[in-house]
């Protein structure tokens, strides 16, 4: 049951950002407004932490070191894994699937966490936190801390994918309705309606369900069904600033429509989308995370924040798989949340002056 | 105007929180009596019984599921029965066990002149002959029961209380098959009687010759038949809520109370109660509104159900079922058409720990596709020990090396350069079966195979299984604690037309082995030809056999008479002694 | 009024049409057939040990005319003729898992449902209007910020985490056992009870269901109120009311309150469509037999008939809920203009 901020409050943000002129300006105003407001700001580290783990996983959670000295020679395993990935090297033949940790003789320096998420071990399933497994391990022995890492990327990807999706087509079907007008704003805006009505999260496990699980096609179809609140904002801003002088201006001039639409008209519609792309993000991870802990959407080797809920809800007595991601996701979702209504009340000139 | 709101929550949340349960509660109920000293079995009380699903329809032939083959199970009832300790066949319906003809192609069944069908109607071969006849009739829709008749060309009434059928050709099962007929009442389920002319014989031939009554049976049987059955058995239909609960009653008038051999009801009522979710079903088992469940998941029996509060009021029962999971290898698949491929891949799969971790030790490993406990299975084949070390040696004289650094193995096959590289299919829905995958997958790539995992909706993965479109997949087989044939998974011919052989395993001696058993009526000579069989088996490796899991039951402590038989449970001879009663049935009189 | 209203009508049907489209194509193209899950003995194998090899020796005619039974062997779009056809003589027709009427299946499942919605948007309203008035009367004082941060936080929950905590550790087991651990009644449920002792028993069972649906909403909603009170207040004939010597109390009841509430009425509305999606989870978990349930149960079954019917049924809510948010909209706010409103 969320809501979308209303279109009034929008607009006046939209007015704002023409009145300050180009796009420079507006932006380092909100940052320093954005800055006074603690627990926006708070948020906004979270989210850049998180996307530190998510883009480092590989460096924070690994079975391979960053740096092996090993009968004499010097190796950096990780990077080497990463040419090995893209078919630019390969494995001397001593490092060939050889276990890292049990290497005789060799000294070596290991990323914090020492286990990949996938890395099974049948001896010790389902342990609580100890200072082997910071926050224990699942029913195959995976550690939980390298899945929470890893879980970070897959789960931010998919946020920002899929919501990078949602943009693109709400950007696009929106600008076209409202700045033609007449009989395509209708049409499109009759598509609008169909999207809403359809019942979303039953289209999403219908289609997550009855096709191979996949993160692609998890992240597009989690885009294809959540763009239409973009799309009526930017269609609501473009009907609004059509009007404005300067477009009337640029038009008579003979500047091409496409230019007019995506050159003039789209910075300055951009402040509502904002907002809703930062909480969109939020959406998209919860969405993920429910499908799945239906067991749908996402690949069984994967391990997402998801999954580990999953089995954490027919596990209740290894309550270290729930409480770790589900608190994740919480904070995840929690920061993404304060960065947008942080945003949003940046923007919205009405409310600032209430303060 | 909005404070009182606040006033209100509270007082909602008051009335919400602490209302008085209206659920009966479980006295503390001292440990159990043996059954001598609780005394003789008693009528009473109810049997709530855990269901993880709704049955789909309760039609005694349509439907599929195993949640509906269990409630009718108490409400229908069959020709011959099994003997609970020695599964040996035995008269139920039938007065005996069939005479049948030295050519093994005619069975004659005499039945009991003193059955009656729960709505007091006497039961005579009339009713049996019709029962055979829904069977065969084309247009009902249970096509998966019509193939074990496609074997059975006529049945004919010789007199009001004996039936004679005859089969196409020889098979020692037909008698467990014709055994197994449900007794369905004419009057009831064709009351119209509209396949009084039809014979059948006519019904295994040509279904568009069929008269026009007969397609009307079928449909209305499959549209009006499904939520109100009717039979022989013990126990009455009573209800169906549907998504939460069925009930049955005992029949009070039942023809077989009292008479020895045929299994006697006690408890008043069943009640079948649907929890979708396992860990709601425990918790509910926990706080007394199931009594019994029948398949604790292994974590749960091994973590939830350990306290001194559930000793006292449940009792745990493991035991084997007829089950067994398996790793299909796609014998026409390039890299395992070779041998010692499959047989390095059961070197590197470690069975004991997959039993030991995933299955929390419920389970044992299995080399053979027959069940455990029967005479056929053999305990003397070769065991593959987990042995990765052994595996690459395999792999290597079967010509798998690195050759190009990449960390994994490949050879030359077909004259192109391919890496050992496959795919384990599995479907979504079984934590068990997924597990024993990535466990896999984790093993096979420390070595240098890249195996991967995909995880398919269910029907998908049906459907990928039978046209033979998989590289490996993890799936299991339930079987039953009968005599097995292997015809079915291991002939060549049925590996066309999307048959059970989905592996395409085709061994010419092990067809004949498998042809000359079906028709081999002298128990002792079966067990040879079997043993042969599944020496081929497992040298060849064609399935990487996992193992067979147990069950482990809880049920709750005051029911008494309950035991432990080679097909599992039997919740009808269960009983409460009057002191430990919990539900009384406020019915008066008969 | 009326030219209006047919307009939105007209407007309506190709709507429908395009959703009906959209919900028959994917279900149908998706991979999986429904004859093979009937054969293979139901979803009940996937989970259980294994396929049972007695109903694997199936017949491939015996799916066949299965098929042709219900129709799935004619061209697609002749079933999409076949299926509109039946719709609009209002007739869903029968589920492949039981030949059960589709229509019977959600009647029975229905009032489950709604009575679990009409709860929760009773909560959700009973906790976020005050909560959005204490914090637009108040704005930026430290109540405010933390009510607002209190709402954010339950927002962020997911709901999978807080139902399967709720029930392990209130619904009996190893913990506290203050609510049943799912259904709708107790055991002994009995028609013959008295009213309130049924309430009573509905109630106990219904309340951590209805909880967790509604926590979410609570943010939502109250900001939504907060923005809308705060829109109305700094509006020029509120500070008239005050000039004119008003008391702030009356002030905020009489004049801006009403106002406010406004907007709150359009979001009533688009509860509707989630009546049918957005409880499986909920409906999982605590075993309720609704809607939701429902619609999870048939995609995994390749049920089309039942699918489809869900699917068209909560297409068909939501757009009568957008026809009646607009014209509430349009009847309680004087201003507004019909046929030249921003959608």
């Amino acid at each position: 049951m969320s809501v979308m901020p209303s279109s009034r409050t929008a607009a006046a943000a939209a007015t704002k950002a023409d009145a300050g002129g180009s796009g420079g300006g507006l932006w380092t105003d909100v940052w320093k407004r954005f800055r006074r407001n603690p627990i926006a700001l708070a948020g906004f580290y979270v989210v850049c932490l998180l996307a530190f783990i998510a883009l480092f996983a590989d460096f924070l959670a690994n079975d391979k070191p960053y740096y092996l000295r090993y009968k004499n020679k010097t190796y950096f395993p990780i990077f080497r894994s990463y040419m090995v990935g893209t078919k630019l090297g390969q494995w001397p033949a001593e490092l060939l699937n050889v276990e890292f940790k049990k290497l005789e003789g060799a000294k070596a320096v290991f990323p914090p966490i020492r286990y990949r998420a996938t890395n099974i071990n049948l001896l010790e399933p389902l342990e609580p936190p100890s200072s082997k497994h910071w926050f224990g391990t699942d029913k195959l022995g995976r550690d939980i801390v390298a899945g929470m890492v890893h879980g970070a990327r897959i789960s931010l990807s998919i946020g920002f994918v899929a919501v990078g999706i949602a943009v693109i087509i709400g950007i696009v079907l929106g600008a076209i309705a409202g700045y033609f007008g007449s009989w395509i704003d209708l049409v499109i805006s009759r598509v609008f309606e169909i999207m809403l009505s359809i019942p979303t999260f039953f289209l999403l496990i219908t289609v997550a369900a009855l096709l191979p699980p996949s993160i692609f096609l998890t992240m597009a179809i989690i885009g294809m069904t959540s763009w239409v609140g973009m799309a009526r904002f930017t269609r609501n801003e473009f009907l609004r600033i059509r009007n404005l002088d300067y477009v009337t201006a640029a038009i008579a001039l003979g500047v091409t429509n496409r230019k007019v639409m995506f050159k003039h008209i789209l910075p300055n519609a951009l402040a509502p989308v904002i907002v809703s792309v930062v909480l969109g993000i939020a959406g998209a991870i919860l969405v993920e995370s429910s499908l799945s802990f239906l067991g749908i959407g996402v690949p069984a080797e994967l391990v997402t924040w998801g999954s580990i809920l999953q089995e954490a809800s027919t596990t209740t007595f290894a309550w270290w798989l729930a409480v770790f991601p589900g608190f994740a996701i919480f904070i995840t979702v929690l920061a993404y949340y304060l960065v947008g209504e942080g945003l949003r009340e940046v923007l919205d000139p009405r409310l600032r002056g209430l303060r | 105007m909005f404070a009182k709101p606040w006033r209100v929550m509270v007082a909602l949340l008051v009335m919400f929180g602490c209302g008085d349960k209206t659920e009966v509660k479980v006295a503390d109920a001292p440990p159990t009596a043996s059954a001598k000293e609780a005394g003789r079995p008693m009528t009473g009380d109810w049997l709530v019984i855990h269901s993880l699903s709704d049955p789909e329809v309760l039609n005694p032939l349509t439907s599929s599921d195993s949640a509906s083959s269990e409630v009718n199970g108490y409400i229908f009832e069959g020709l011959l029965t099994r003997e609970p300790r020695t599964l040996a066949i035995k008269p139920y319906i039938a007065v005996a066990r069939p005479e049948i003809s030295p050519d093994k192609l005619t069975y004659t069944f005499k039945i009991r002149q003193d059955v009656r069908f729960q709505d007091g109607r006497p039961l005579t071969g009339e009713d049996v002959l019709f029962s055979v006849k829904a069977i065969k009739c084309p247009f009902v829709n249970a096509p998966f029961l019509r193939v074990y008749f496609n074997s059975l060309v006529d049945a004919e009434l010789v007199d009001p209380y004996t039936i004679r059928f005859v089969t196409k050709e020889p098979y020692f099962l037909n008698e467990t098959v014709l055994g197994g007929i449900t007794m369905l009442p004419r009057h009831y389920y064709d009351p119209q009687n509209l396949l009084r002319q039809v014979t059948v014989r006519q019904l295994s031939e040509d279904p568009a010759k069929l008269p026009a009554e007969v397609k009307q049976f079928g449909e209305q049987f499959n549209r009006n038949y499904n939520r109100s059955p009717l039979g022989s058995g013990p126990y009455k239909f009573a209800g169906w809520k549907t998504g939460r609960e069925i009930e049955l009653r005992r029949d009070r008038d039942y023809w077989g109370t009292g008479i020895e051999g045929i299994d006697q009801p006690h408890v008043e009522r069943l009640k079948f109660r649907v929890v979708n979710n396992m860990d709601a079903a425990l918790i509910r088992l926990k706080s007394g509104s199931l009594d019994f469940m029948e398949a604790l998941q292994p974590v749960q029996s091994v973590r939830g159900t350990h306290s001194e509060r559930f000793k006292r009021e449940f009792k745990k029962y493991e035991y084997f079922a007829p089950t067994f999971s398996y790793i299909g290898w796609n014998n026409d698949h390039p890299i395992f058409r070779d041998k010692r491929v499959r047989q390095a891949m059961t070197y590197m799969t470690n069975r004991k720990q997959i039993v030991k971790s995933v299955l929390f030790g419920l389970g044992e490993v299995v080399d053979s596709p027959i069940y455990l406990f029967r005479p056929e299975y053999d305990k003397n084949l070769k065991i593959y020990p987990f042995d990765p070390q052994k595996g690459l040696a395999l792999l290597r004289e079967a010509g798998w090396q690195d050759s190009d650094g990449d960390g994994i193995l490949d050879k030359v096959i077909d004259g192109r350069k391919t890496p050992l590289r496959f795919e384990i299919k599995i479907n979504s829905g079984n934590a068990v079966r997924e597990s024993v995958a990535l466990v896999l997958m984790d093993e096979l790539r420390k070595h240098g195979i890249a195996a991967s995992v995909r995880q398919l909706d269910w029907t998908i993965f049906l459907n990928d299984v039978k046209n033979h479109q998989f590289d490996a997949m993890v799936l299991g087989w339930a079987m039953s604690t009968t005599e097995p044939d292997g015809y079915q998974i291991w002939h060549s011919s049925q590996a066309a037309n999307k048959g059970s052989n989905a592996i395409s395993y085709k061994n010419p001696r092990v067809d004949d082995i498998l042809e000359e058993y079906r028709r081999e009526f002298d128990e002792q000579k079966r067990i040879q030809l079997y043993k042969a069989f599944q020496e081929i088996l497992n040298d060849e490796q064609p399935y990487t056999f996992l193992f067979a899991s147990k069950r482990v039951s809880a049920v709750q402590r005051r029911f008494e008479g309950v035991e432990v038989f080679p097909d599992g449970l039997r919740p009808i001879d269960w009983w409460v002694p009057a002191a430990r009663q919990k539900y009384v049935d406020k019915i008066t009189a008969n | 009024m009326a030219g209006y209203l047919i307009q939105r009508f007209l407007l309506m049907i190709p709507t429908f049409i395009g959703i009906t489209l959209i919900g028959f194509f994917i279900m149908r193209m998706a991979p999986g057939d429904p004859a093979e899950l009937r054969a293979a003995g139901g979803l009940g194998a996937a989970a259980g040990g294994g396929i049972s090899v007695e109903k694997r020796g199936v017949v491939d005619e015996a799916m066949a005319q299965w098929r042709a039974q219900f129709g799935l062997d004619k061209p697609l779009h002749v079933q999409y003729a076949v299926w509109m056809k039946n719709l609009l003589s209002l007739s869903f027709g029968e589920s492949f898992k039981d030949n059960q009427p589709v229509w019977d299946k959600i009647a029975e499942r229905l009032p489950v449902t709604i009575k679990l919605n009409l709860w929760s948007i009773f909560v959700v309203y009973l906790v976020a209007i005050p909560l959005g008035i204490f914090s637009a009367t108040h704005p930026n004082s430290f109540g405010d910020r933390v009510t607002t941060l209190a709402a954010f936080v339950l927002f962020a929950v997911p709901l999978v985490w807080a139902a399967t905590m709720a029930l392990v550790f209130l619904c009996g087991g190893d913990f506290y056992y203050l609510f049943p651990p799912g259904g709708l009644e107790s055991l002994d449920h009995s028609a013959s009870w008295p009213f309130w002792q049924k309430f009573k028993d509905h109630a106990w069972h219904l309340f951590l269901p209805v909880v967790l649906l509604s926590y979410d909403g609570f943010a939502g909603l109250s900001r939504y109120m907060r923005s809308s009170m705060l829109e109305v207040l700094a509006q020029d004939y509120v500070q008239v009311a005050r000039a004119k010597g008003l008391q702030e109390r009356v002030v905020v009841l009489k004049h801006v309150l009403r106002n406010s509430l406004i907007p709150q009425v359009t979001i009533l509305a688009s509860i509707l469509p989630g009546l049918i999606g957005g409880s499986v989870i909920i409906e999982t978990i605590f075993s309720i037999p609704g809607l939701g349930q429902l619609g999870f149960e048939s995609v995994l079954a390749r049920d089309y008939p039942t699918v489809l019917a869900l699917f068209t049924a909560s297409a068909v809510l939501t757009l009568i809920g957008i026809l009646i948010s607009d014209l509430l909209l349009a009847v309680v706010d004087p201003r507004i203009v019909f046929g030249r409103r921003q959608q």
